[in-house]
């Protein structure tokens, strides 16, 4: 392997093509003859639809037709393993589980067209009073039957024995409100049929998933269904389930007997794409006098719809990260009338917020420094499987990101540090993620004749960098320079990929085109000893180098040959596939530190300073990498902050369906965010050493944040989002 | 949207004679008005494009600043006779949306901007001022960012504008033309109380143009400073804000125009709290009176309480600055 293309700091190599407008988002496919879909949405959050009406849109102008429960073929409800996790689908009948829910489409010739006759179709509704809150549903908590991620209520040894051997015990409770993903670009699906084949433009985190969810709804053989996804215009979780647009548009298409082009209103989002559930937390911790934790105890309660109990956030910290002989983490769930809940980046922000809080409260209670009560607690092993990380630098995130943020001058005592104009508060916390751990992807190699690779996976790009991180892994591995190799993915007819989700792109999508490259370079090595007008002629494989385009002996540089003439002499490209393999569960951490301040006199509060220092396994780009972690930042002041979306309490809509309702920060709120890697290989990984690291960077910085408006104000807001009106309410 | 018809006018008068037509309307930036239209909470017939009239002037005279209707905020914000001369009016167009909307939106389509009511703004929701008598979803819902002040039983909405929070203060008048011909109206006067009639919310006829702004600059002592309170930096609405215009001299208030946003669904005058500081020195206990005297009467919900404190603690915020204090 030759040393350089991994590890540098290198622009999206789809950089150009985003900002120069080139690149071909799915709604910017250029379908012949496309129509135009748009959604109309229950307006009531539970009962049945009485009276439908769709004359009038029938009779506008352009309209193709108007589609509802009436008229709809029937569609299976995928299987949740295909990612379709509602467990119905709309417009099959008259029920209503949700505000916003789909009743009806309509189709026409142009948007605006469409767009006029959506309002023209009248639904009425026999309608009962919803019920959307959880506080007042809390007393019918239960724990769901195990899922997907195993038990809702896990237990290590005995909490209960735990706590009586705590020196010092902490209770707290924290709730964090409901919020979306919210990603630039909204969902969007193009159908287009041809006889009995579909073809689909998708924006998807997971085109296999689609491709699957399609076959069994449509009732149609896989082959015949290819999805289509070269970039992504964000996801956060938000596109990595399968969701009902996306088979009513392939259903819909099929029947008006013309592709049909649906992109969700930035409204529709709101209930058409998955959200963090609200979470209601109780924490019990114990620990010894000297800072070991003897026990923690988490009950998380969140709601769930009333067809599916998808829970996520059991609190993966909670069990894995700090050394603790005796834990209990609880998921519970509350049936309300609210649209399916999933993932959100980062899964684990809820649960992960209010453990860093509550160690910080413990942190008070123990007169101890926040840092070294972490420290005290450091696991060399996975503290739920017991097994030891491949590498864990996580002490070394803590003490290099102590050192660049200036910990050591932090006087402890709260409202202690002020400026002119208010108060100053330092806080930190740990940021943690499990990473990978998925199913893994294949990828296709093809070595052309003329020296170049072309490598294949079908995998997705949310604009993290997955074009660009894994033609930097081909590179590496076969020793081309970065630009004679190219990657594309996005398409079902390339070798499958797990959806990108849950930090395993670079795990599962970077070891398949590890396993694939390495064995396409070995082919053009035997290639090249085996020939006789080669220089390498005789030479045993396995002392073989490949860098910078040429085959060397190692040791002697100059004894050397071209991909190129290698490539051409056989006369023909060298193609090999990789099949999908799991890649191991990873774990990537690190430490953060905030500053923030406080206008006392109004409550307002401002993130001053960020640091972040992280443990990712070896980094294989560096700009992608930071931007990820300075990605979760901003996302986590948006969380700790401002975040929320406001469900009326007797209507049970969503009434903040759009940016401006449902406030994410703006540049002004985002300070300088300083970020940091040990960035040492994890010995574990098939990936060059790295590991998934998307979600960890949120982590963190939300429970920092809270910490730090403590050491400030004195008083612990363990509400969120913390706004103004809460710090006035605690001061006073 | 519903289709519309799109007629740009040539002179005032041939706009107001456009817009006799029932259900036609003013359109100059469109930064709010497309959005409502796009999200079914109005339906025009016709769009009557105002931007080609010649109301963009802003001049500056020894007494006053005259902007015309349709200088963009951005214009007036950076006009260094408005800088100079009514800095507050530049604070408050600075505090209100982005850069890119403040170079769209029209001085005079700001004061006409509707309100950020979530339910207001959702055209399948019940709402008095959206359609009278459906009811009003805010008294016992999400209300958190509702009104405190001069709200009734029909409708407790904010009116979103820091402009017209300025302007109040600033004691501007608003020109109008219509087919009745030119008018003048104090800003004071320009906004209805909600009452029984949320959907009305000016003195406007209908089709009368706002052709301009007058505000008087003629105190050079008076200290002034738009504070506005949200829940992030920038590019969001009020939870509350102030605009002070004070004199004081010797430590004693001589004059004091106040205005709030945020709190009511017009900007709000408050004469009892300009009185409890007018003659007395600017102490902490002058500021308490007055900030007491602005919130007699308010009226709490269930989410917005924490407005009648906050919006007490924005006023002595402001007032801290002021006459050589802090």
């Amino acid at each position: 392997m030759s040393a350089g293309v991994v590890g540098k700091a290198i622009a999206r190599v789809d950089g150009r093509a985003k900002v120069t407008g080139a690149a071909r988002y799915a709604a910017d496919a250029e379908v012949r003859g496309v129509a135009h879909g748009v959604l109309v949405m229950s307006t009531v959050a539970r009962g049945r639809i009485v009276a439908l009406d769709t004359r009038a849109a029938q009779a506008a102008p352009g309209v193709v037709d108007v589609y509802t429960h009436l008229t709809m073929p029937r569609l299976t409800v995928p299987a949740p393993t295909t990612g379709y996790f509602k467990r119905f689908v709309p417009m099959q009948d008259e029920n209503i589980q949700h505000a916003g829910q789909p009743v009806a489409i309509v189709v026409a010739r142009t948007l605006e067209e469409a767009q006029q006759a959506a309002v023209l179709v009248i639904v009425r509704y026999e309608s009962q009073t919803p019920q959307v809150v959880l506080a007042d549903g809390l007393g019918d908590a239960y724990v769901p039957a195990p899922g997907s991620d195993g038990t809702n209520d896990y237990v290590r040894g005995d909490t209960g024995a735990g706590l009586a051997a705590a020196g010092v015990i902490v209770d707290a409770t924290y709730t964090t409100p409901l919020q979306h993903h919210n990603p630039l670009e909204p969902s969007v699906t193009v159908a287009a049929w041809s006889g009995d084949r579909l073809t689909v433009h998708e924006s998807t985190q997971g085109i296999s998933n689609t491709q699957n969810a399609l076959m069994q709804a449509l009732g149609v053989p896989r082959e015949n269904v290819r999805v289509i996804t070269p970039f992504v215009g964000g996801g956060f979780g938000a596109k990595g389930p399968v969701w009902p647009h996306t088979l009513l548009t392939a259903a819909v298409a099929r029947l008006a007997g013309t592709p049909v082009k649906l992109v969700l209103t930035r409204a529709h989002t709101y209930t058409s794409h998955g959200h963090r559930a609200e979470t209601h937390q109780t924490l019990r911790i114990g620990a010894a006098r000297d800072g070991r934790l003897t026990a923690i105890e988490h009950v998380v309660t969140q709601p769930v719809s009333r067809s599916d109990e998808l829970v996520f956030n059991s609190s993966e910290p909670t069990r894995m990260l700090y050394a603790c002989p005796h834990v209990r983490s609880t998921q519970r769930a509350v049936r309300l009338d609210l649209p399916t809940a999933s993932f959100v980046r980062s899964p684990e922000a809820a649960t992960s917020h209010a453990l860093e809080s509550t160690l910080d409260e413990l942190s008070h209670a123990l007169q101890l420094d926040p840092v070294e009560l972490r420290l005290r607690n450091w696991s060399a092993v996975n503290q739920e499987t017991g097994a030891p990380h491949g590498s864990n630098f996580l002490r070394e995130c803590y003490e290099r990101g102590a050192a660049e943020f200036g910990w050591a001058r932090r006087d402890p005592r709260p409202g202690s540090m002020r400026d002119r104009d208010g108060l100053i508060g330092w806080g930190m916390a740990t940021a943690a993620h499990t990473a990978g751990g998925r199913p893994g992807a294949g990828a296709a190699v093809t070595i052309s004749v003329e020296g170049t690779a072309l490598i294949r996976s079908g995998t997705q790009d949310l604009g993290t960098g997955t074009y660009t991180v894994m033609q930097q892994i081909g590179a590496q591995v076969l020793g081309l320079p970065l630009h004679a190799v190219r990657f594309d993915l996005g398409d079902t007819n390339f070798p499958p990929a797990f959806a990108s989700a849950a930090s395993a792109t670079v795990p599962g999508v970077g070891s398949g085109v590890v396993r694939a490259a390495t064995t396409a370079r070995g082919r053009v090595v035997a290639l090249a000893v085996a020939d006789p007008r080669s220089p390498l002629y005789g030479v045993e494989p396995a002392r073989i180098s490949t860098a910078d385009g040429y085959l060397h002996v190692t040791g002697q540089p100059s004894r050397r040959v071209s991909y190129r003439s290698v490539l051409r002499r056989h006369g023909q490209p060298i193609e090999v596939t990789s099949d999908p393999a799991p890649a191991a569960l990873g774990y990537s951490t690190g430490a953060v530190f905030v500053e923030v301040h406080v206008d006392p006199a109004i409550g307002r509060i401002r993130v001053r300073r960020v640091v972040g220092v992280f443990d990712p396994g070896r980094v294989l780009n560096r700009q992608t990498a930071r931007s990820q972690a300075i990605g979760g930042a901003i996302w986590a002041i948006g969380f700790t902050l401002m975040e929320h979306t406001l469900i009326d309490p007797h209507l049970g809509r969503v009434v903040t369906p759009n940016l401006s309702g449902y406030l994410v920060p703006v540049n002004a709120d985002v300070p300088d965010i300083e970020v940091g890697f040990i960035d040492r290989p994890d010995p574990s990984s098939p990936a060059l050493g790295a590991r998934g690291f998307g979600e960890t960077p949120m982590t963190g910085v939300t429970a920092a944040i809270g910490n730090a408006v403590h050491h400030a104000i004195g008083k612990r807001i363990r509400d969120l989002p913390i706004t103004q009106d809460k710090v006035i309410a605690a001061l006073s | 949207m519903r289709a519309f018809a799109y007629t740009p006018a040539d002179s005032p008068e041939a706009a107001v004679r456009l817009a006799a037509e029932p259900q036609a309307r003013y359109i100059a930036g469109g930064t709010d008005l497309l959005n409502l239209m796009k999200d079914g909470v109005q339906q025009h017939d016709r769009l009557i494009d105002i931007n080609n009239l010649p109301l963009r002037e802003i001049t500056v005279s020894e007494d006053r600043v005259r902007l015309g209707a349709l200088a963009r905020m951005s214009d007036v914000a950076g006009h260094p006779g408005v800088r100079r001369r009514l800095p507050l009016l530049s604070q408050a167009l600075l505090a209100g949306a982005s850069p890119q909307v403040r170079n769209m939106a029209s001085i005079g389509g700001n004061l006409l901007q509707r309100t950020r009511c979530w339910y207001f703004r959702d055209s399948t929701m019940p709402c008095n001022k959206r359609e009278p008598g459906s009811g009003c979803s805010a008294l016992e819902g999400l209300n958190r960012w509702h009104a405190v002040l001069g709200g009734s039983d029909r409708c407790i909405a904010v009116h979103p504008s820091d402009l017209a929070v300025a302007l109040t203060a600033l004691d501007a008048t608003v020109t109008t033309l219509s087919a009745q011909g030119p008018r003048s109206i104090p800003v004071r006067e320009f906004y209805l109380s909600p009452g029984d009639t949320p959907d009305r919310e000016t003195v406007l006829r209908p089709g009368e143009l706002i052709t301009g702004l007058d505000v008087p600059a003629t105190d050079r002592s008076a200290e002034s400073r738009y504070l506005k309170v949200r829940d992030r930096a920038t590019f969001e609405f009020a939870v509350v804000s102030v605009a002070a215009v004070v004199a004081v001299r010797h430590g004693v208030v001589r004059q004091a125009s106040l205005a709030f946003g945020g709190v009511a669904p017009r900007p709000w005058r408050s004469p009892e709290a300009e009185q409890a500081l007018i003659g007395r020195p600017l102490h902490a206990a002058t500021v308490a009176a007055a900030g007491r005297a602005l919130v007699r009467g308010a009226i709490p919900r269930e989410h917005n309480g924490f407005k009648i404190p906050l919006v007490q603690r924005a006023l002595a915020d402001v007032l801290d600055g002021f006459g050589g204090r802090r």
